[in-house]
């Protein structure tokens, strides 16, 4: 009993893993989809229970994955309360979309039984619904003309541990409020962590 | 305390009204020196004190103190003029037309000077005008609240920018053809193989042989595993050499061909004949047990890529893409012809039967043949029963399956990469997978509902699949050092030798034979305890290397 419960349980280490892992394939969903890479760069992988592209880009790759294991360390830290993944014109370095994920701690309230561990397949199904949203969302996003390039933001807290060099303080690429519009997205959650998606991007008549 | 909110108005009251008189420059120069007097009072304080008052009058008497109205004495005059237009909230109104009466002032509250700075953009443009002066941190705060920034958190980005995408849209078609050779993602596990969850299938080899010279040629067959004596046939260059799986002697069968090199080789279903293909397009027959040479059917022009045996015709497969049928017991071998291909015919499979006859070729094209010889005149030709084109790459892969004699798996080359699984009887295709890259060779399972596929660069690898599902069951990459090129299935079943270019042969147990209790299991292991596991008699001899890490060369 005690050894099934031990192996449902889900940790905060393994909850960064999840989160960060989502962050990978959610991340490369949307460079496929807003075309910001060849789309013959990508190819398809299992995961999830569906495919999902995944870039071949070696130099993208590394790239991710460097952004990817430190957003993954503060995590564990629980330093970090946002990623933004910025869409952004590559000459004029306009922000045209901001695709916002909000990391949230879930923690159980104060003197309350923590809530059931939720099965690992609940959390793929909502990590699935989010992918596909994000795929379904091409269809009414502004058509980007111009070639774009992306930068991602990490959100921490002033006491976040901060390897030096690596990652510098920037402006947060902020769409004027005149000008964007915002859709909120599916949200989903770990026992520790829970994602809540959103998208803003620019629309001018 | 209570001169406080007086006061400020009082100034205020000034000050708009300096603003009000026609902005004179004389009553404008009096307004701060006027306020001057307030300054001690900071800024967190007032606010402190008065929380009631909303934030316009902070704004004005700073205006009022710093002579801001004097800056920009016109430009927030026209603001006055946009922002007043929404009439300000009734509470505030009043509150300050009472203490207005009370200082008897002559002002009049319909006066467009009535700036009802709440919205945070204003004063944050009023600060930005002006900042010699810092924001005292309360007035931040609420900037930064009004701003949705939240102040005591870092925004961070990666001092790198993210690669450019690497290449222009007119390398589009080379990168096409480059795709098949492209490393597909690698496999979550630390051991880059995968396999079932219900059952152990080891992605380790259980034995390794050294082939020194196997030639590293897609198109040639070089290995053949006998179902009659368990000897495995393993062709290096112009040599063929005979290993005997019970115990593991090596013999060469004859002194090895010079100029030439063996491309081919196949067991008669008795296991007593070996057929060789050479390079210069002679068909060799070979007494295994004797180990001579019985004859040599000449009359190829090109290198004969493949062999099969059924009974007594040996079917080649050639360069210029006909297949013959070779009847070993007549002088005039050649008794059939079949012409069917227009490239080099480099897969060949009889179905166990003898009634049906499967080609591939380098032309993408599988055919399957009628097996019938009937009476043999000279120039017989027969027709393909079924011709199909669904493959885009050179077919070597085909195997009929052992349980179901109407099925035919045929796997294609890299640019296709695809197994498809054929109905011999109505011609359908049954099922088709993607795999990750060139399909080398196939096999079904005897005893599952299940083949086995082998893979050339990039992943170089062993795949399971299911059927009828054709869900990958395990995957072991990385198998050889370079393409997996050649395999056998061992008498038994249970396991695969598999040939590559990296000259060495390597036998895999991936289908354990299923056993059907626990206990019978234990007493089965106990009396195969010498290590003649489940029939195979794959022992190896227990001189030349017991150990399953084992190594011995095959010469």
């Amino acid at each position: 009993m005690s050894k099934q419960a031990a192996k449902q349980a889900i940790t905060l280490k393994g909850s960064s893993a999840l989160v960060t892992e989502f962050f990978k394939y959610g991340i490369n969903t949307i460079l496929f989809q807003r075309e910001v890479y060849p789309s013959d760069d990508f190819h398809m992988v299992k995961k999830y229970g569906q495919t999902v592209l995944v870039t071949q880009d070696l130099a993208l790759e590394n790239y991710l994955e460097r952004v990817l294991s430190q957003v993954q360390k503060w995590l564990l830290e629980r330093s970090v309360t946002q990623l933004v993944l910025a869409i952004i014109s590559k000459e004029t370095r306009t922000p045209l979309e901001r695709w916002v994920f909000d990391i949230k701690l879930v923690e159980p309230a104060e003197g309350e039984a923590p809530a059931a561990q939720k099965p690992d397949t609940e959390i793929q199904s909502e990590i699935r619904a989010i992918l596909k949203q994000i795929v379904s969302m091409v269809t009414y996003l502004p058509v980007i003309h111009e070639p774009t390039a992306f930068n991602i933001l990490a959100y921490t807290s002033d006491s976040a541990d901060i390897p030096a060099g690596e990652w510098v303080d920037t402006d947060p690429l902020a769409i004027e409020a005149s000008k964007s519009q915002q859709v909120k997205m599916r949200s989903f959650s770990t026992d520790v962590h829970r994602i809540e998606a959103m998208v803003a991007y620019r629309y001018e008549e | 305390m209570a001169a406080t909110p007086k006061t400020p108005a009082r100034s205020r009251a000034r000050s708009d009204a300096a603003n009000n008189l026609a902005n004179t420059f004389s009553n404008l120069n009096l307004s701060p020196t006027k306020g001057s007097s307030y300054k001690p009072s900071p800024n967190p304080f007032m606010t402190a004190t008065t929380p009631k008052r909303p934030p316009v009058n902070d704004s004005l008497q700073r205006q009022a103190q710093e002579g801001i109205a004097k800056k920009g004495g016109l430009e927030s005059r026209l603001n006055v003029v946009t922002i007043v237009q929404p009439p300000p909230s009734q509470t505030t109104t009043q509150a300050k037309q009472i203490k207005r009466s009370k200082s008897s002032s002559s002002v009049t509250r319909s006066d467009r000077f009535i700036t009802t700075r709440d919205d945070p953009t204003s004063t944050l443009a009023q600060s930005q005008r002006n900042p010699s002066r810092p924001a005292s941190p309360d007035h931040t705060a609420r900037l930064a609240d009004a701003a949705g920034v939240n102040a005591n958190r870092r925004i961070l980005c990666y001092h790198e920018q993210p690669p450019a995408p690497t290449t222009d849209a007119s390398l589009n078609p080379a990168r096409e053809y480059a795709r098949p050779l492209l490393r597909p993602a690698s496999l979550p596990t630390s051991t880059g193989a995968q396999t079932n969850k219900s059952r152990k299938i080891p992605t380790q080899p259980e034995r390794i042989l050294d082939a020194p010279g196997m030639v590293d040629d897609f198109y040639l067959n070089l290995l053949s595993w006998s179902k009659a004596t368990n000897t495995l046939s393993v062709a290096l260059e112009g040599a063929t050499y005979i290993w005997n799986a019970d115990n593991g002697n090596v013999t060469q069968l004859g002194s090895g061909l010079e100029g030439t090199y063996v491309s081919s080789v196949d067991f008669s279903n008795d296991g007593m004949f070996l057929g060789v293909g050479t390079g210069e397009g002679d068909v060799e027959l070979w007494d295994v047990e004797t180990g001579a040479k019985l004859r040599t059917m000449s009359g190829r022009q090109g290198q004969v890529a493949t062999l099969a045996w059924n009974e007594h015709i040996l079917t080649s497969g050639c360069g210029d893409g006909s297949i013959w049928h070779h009847d070993v017991r007549m002088p005039r071998h050649k008794v059939m012809e079949l012409l069917g291909h227009t490239g080099e015919v480099c897969g060949l499979k009889w179905r166990v039967d003898g009634e049906l006859l499967a080609s591939g070729g380098n032309d993408n094209v599988v055919n399957i043949w009628d097996g019938r010889v009937g009476d043999v005149v000279e120039g017989a030709r027969g027709a393909a029963k079924w011709t199909k084109r669904n493959h885009t790459a050179a077919v070597k892969a085909i195997a009929w399956c052992t349980w179901n004699p109407s099925l035919l798996a045929s796997g294609g080359g890299t640019n296709d990469a695809t197994i498809n699984i054929w109905n011999s009887t109505t011609g359908a295709r049954l099922h088709t997978t993607h795999t990750p890259s060139q399909v080398t060779s196939l096999h079904w399972s005897p005893h599952r509902k299940e083949l086995i596929s082998t893979h050339g660069y990039p992943t170089n690898s062993l795949m399971i699949h299911s059927y009828p599902s054709m869900e990958t069951v395990a995957e072991i990459r990385d198998a050889h050092d370079s393409r997996v090129l050649f395999s056998a299935l061992s008498p038994a079943g249970d396991v695969v030798c598999t040939g590559a270019g990296d000259d060495v042969l390597k036998f895999w147990r991936v289908w354990e034979k299923e056993v059907v209790s626990g206990a019978r299991k234990k007493k089965e292991v106990k009396e195969s305890g010498q290590g003649n596991l489940m029939g195979t008699g794959l022992t190896g001899g227990v001189k030349s290397g017991s150990t399953k890490t084992g190594r011995m060369a095959i010469r």
